[in-house]
């Protein structure tokens, strides 16, 4: 594609034209300027209210202060809901879902004096393990039962509390809750043992529920 | 204000000098650039048509889906891709490179050198959007939005911008001394931030992908700032330069440019994040991209401002000018849609328009009634001096800008509500008054499909139209090319036969 011939003269579109443009020199309205100034400082107003705190991790643009968000405490856990979650991943494999054990291998949970009795009893088993014989619901079973905690997966308290709370009022136990308070005074107590509990070793909390 | 102040104001300002051009002068400068301009303007008139008719048969798949469904190269990504790419790369940005060229050499007062450099320019950046676009319908797109030309060509066409914007900066090196007027520094500008934009989100997007939260935001960066730091500019330096020039007025304020020049370089370049509302990206962002949005309210009112003080009292002239009826169209809709645009920014009305029509309106109302009919404007300016030709059909002329005009509206109009519609259903809810338990209002998405259908008609009638006025106006620039060169003292083609009686020396 080429372009036509040029022009030897001026066009006549170019000798009608209209001077090259320029600018005159009007101050622009104060009102102009002052609303400009609004918009700017009203605009830096909501960038600070919104920008959780400018922190690159903060997606939520309510968020203030110190990088909490307004209204969101710590997380609610019901220990329950979380009792049964680390009861299904640790230890249906021996206690069954229905909390029955295998008859004659291992212990049922369901109606056991030591999950119903005192709580001082379980919550060292959960610590330590226990090991050697051990009556339970009148039948007697010799196995070894790990150690949730230093021996074993080292559980926190919470963590003991959540999945002996849930024992203990599943498969119509009714025995009251399990705090995280009163596994780590438990754990306190025992704080230099090194080895699995048996049964005549805690007879003493056992045998105090009878 | 005293005489001793605007005598010192004067003195510490770059001084205006309202010194006409001579006819001979400008008409040697429009001849040195009337070579590469000329080929820019009918590659940029090529894609045009091209992309219109991708633009009606992507519109005509989205209510009757089985329209030309055998053909697996015309699927709708492909060619909705197509039709962005040819209208983006091909048709605005040559159309822009016309304009910008023209108008910065002559406000420059200098003749364009070694436009041979730039003609091999030219032609590779249309090469490189030819091999791009048929890439895409290949099916070789990168599905990176606005930047879906396969990494095989993109390198062409940053070459060959960089050489373009090269010779725009040697242009402006060597200008006449004297005042720079607002247009050289919007032009000088685009020219500078585009290969920026360009290279940047190419290096960060194709070559060496950036990862995670920051590719979508080098995404939007680059895809909005394309309109604003390149199309943008490009198009107010037009109406800053070419109403004055029809009207013979100066513009209203020096200070009101400055300000809508420099706090557009200040806030645009933040205002894409806001398409990442809702994203997993860090809040301050989003609220930086926020404020930066609602910032450009500055820029737009200001310009608006400028152009509207500089037009009052000459409203009559749109009826026998062309070029100013499409510049003042283009300026009005520049103002409207960067309004829009900043109320599309605040969260709570972006949650009901973000992914919805609203923001296709949006971006045809942007490009199509702000940019392009800025374009025709400067067309139907430059054609009688670039070519010595008259154009030969008031008609013509009219049947475009109407059909155009209305084309866009109905488009606009009918996609935002229909995007308002849709982002309305997909939100909404309702509550069990028992329970109290709340539910989607519109469960299943095929339905508010079926309700967009409507709209979607709109948009292809709306499509016809337009196709009608760029069909008119490439007619009718093949017209004026068979015409006869004029003779000294013949009159234009004027839009408004009964106004005959010439009020001013031009009449474009």
């Amino acid at each position: 594609m080429s372009a036509p011939n040029p022009p030897a003269n001026p066009t006549p579109a170019h000798s009608r034209e209209n001077p090259e443009p320029h600018e005159e020199q009007n101050f622009p309205s104060l009102l102009l300027l002052f609303l400009c100034s609004v918009l700017i400082f009203g605009s830096a107003l909501y960038f600070q209210r919104y920008s959780g705190t400018f922190s690159p991790l903060v997606y939520n643009e309510e968020v203030q202060g110190s990088g909490v968000a307004a209204g969101t405490a710590t997380a609610v856990v019901d220990p329950v809901v979380m009792g049964k979650r680390l009861f299904v991943q640790n230890c249906v494999t021996c206690h069954e879902v229905t909390g029955l054990g295998k008859p004659g291998i291992y212990p049922p949970l369901a109606g056991s004096e030591w999950v119903n009795g005192n709580e001082e009893a379980i919550v060292r088993i959960l610590i330590h393990g226990l090991g050697g014989p051990v009556v339970v619901n009148g039948a007697t079973f010799n196995g070894a039962m790990p150690s949730f905690g230093p021996l074993g997966s080292n559980w926190k308290d919470e963590k003991i509390a959540y999945v002996l709370t849930y024992v203990r009022q599943e498969w119509g136990n009714k025995a009251p809750p399990v705090t995280a308070e009163t596994v780590a005074r438990i754990r306190a107590s025992i704080v230099a043992r090194g080895k699995a509990w048996t049964a005549e070793e805690l007879a003493e909390y056992h045998s105090a529920t009878k | 204000m005293s005489s001793a102040e605007s005598s010192f104001l004067a003195s510490i300002k770059p001084s205006t000098p309202a010194g006409a051009a001579e006819p001979a002068l400008l008409s040697e400068i429009d001849a040195s650039t009337r070579a590469p301009v000329f080929f820019f303007l009918c590659c940029g008139l090529f894609w045009l048509l091209l992309g219109t008719a991708f633009a009606l048969v992507a519109s005509i798949k989205l209510h009757n889906p089985g329209f030309l469904g055998q053909a697996e190269w015309l699927t709708f990504g492909n060619i909705r891709t197509a039709h962005l790419t040819s209208v983006i790369y091909g048709w605005a940005t040559n159309a822009a490179f016309a304009v910008a060229f023209w108008i910065m050499a002559r406000l420059c007062r200098t003749k364009l050198r070694h436009v041979g450099v730039l003609g091999i320019a030219a032609f590779f950046w249309n090469l490189g959007v030819a091999i791009g676009i048929g890439g895409i319908l290949r099916g070789d797109s990168t599905s990176i939005e606005w930047l879906e030309i396969p990494a095989y060509a993109s390198p062409l066409l940053f070459c060959a911008y960089a050489l373009v914007g090269v010779w725009a900066v040697v242009a402006f090196r060597f200008r006449a001394p004297g005042h720079v007027y607002v247009s050289q520094w919007y032009i000088l500008a685009a020219l500078f931030w585009f290969p920026w934009l360009y290279s940047i989100a190419q290096i960060m997007l194709i070559f060496a992908p950036a990862r995670g939260a920051v590719q979508p935001l080098v995404n939007w960066w680059f895809a909005h700032n394309v309109l604003g730091l390149w199309f943008t500019p490009i198009g107010v330096a037009s109406i800053y330069y070419f109403m004055p020039k029809v009207l013979g007025k100066p513009i209203h304020s020096y200070y009101l440019s400055a300000l809508g020049f420099w706090s557009l370089a200040l806030f645009y370049n933040w205002a894409g994040v806001h398409h990442l509302i809702g994203g997993p990206e860090p809040a301050w962002v989003i609220s930086a991209g926020v404020v930066a949005s609602l910032l450009m309210v500055i820029p737009v009112v200001t310009t608006g401002i400028n152009h509207h003080l500089t037009m009052i009292g000459s409203f009559s002239r749109l009826k026998d000018s062309p070029t100013l009826r499409f510049m003042v169209f283009g300026g009005m809709s520049y103002t409207l849609v960067s309004l829009i645009g900043s109320a599309m920014a605040v969260r709570s009305f972006n949650e009901i328009t973000h992914f919805t029509h609203f923001t296709v309106a949006h971006a045809h109302h942007g490009l199509y009634a702000f940019f392009t009919m800025v374009m025709f404007g400067a067309i139907y300016y430059m054609m009688p001096r670039l070519t010595g030709r008259e154009w030969p059909s008031a008609t013509l002329i009219s049947v475009h800008f109407w059909a155009c005009a209305v084309g866009i509206t109905i488009y606009v109009v009918g996609l935002s509500l229909g995007g308002l519609i849709q982002g309305w259903e997909m939100i909404a809810t309702t509550t069990d008054p028992q329970t109290h338990e709340v539910a989607l209002r519109f469960p299943l998405f095929i339905d508010i499909v079926r309700d967009m259908i409507p709209y979607m008609v709109s948009r292809s009638v709306a499509g016809i139209l337009i196709t009608i006025g760029h069909l008119a106006f490439a007619a009718h620039f093949a017209w004026m090319l068979l015409q006869p060169r004029v003779a000294a003292g013949a009159q234009p083609a004027r839009l408004s036969p009964d106004s005959a009686a010439p009020r001013t020396p031009a009449y474009e």
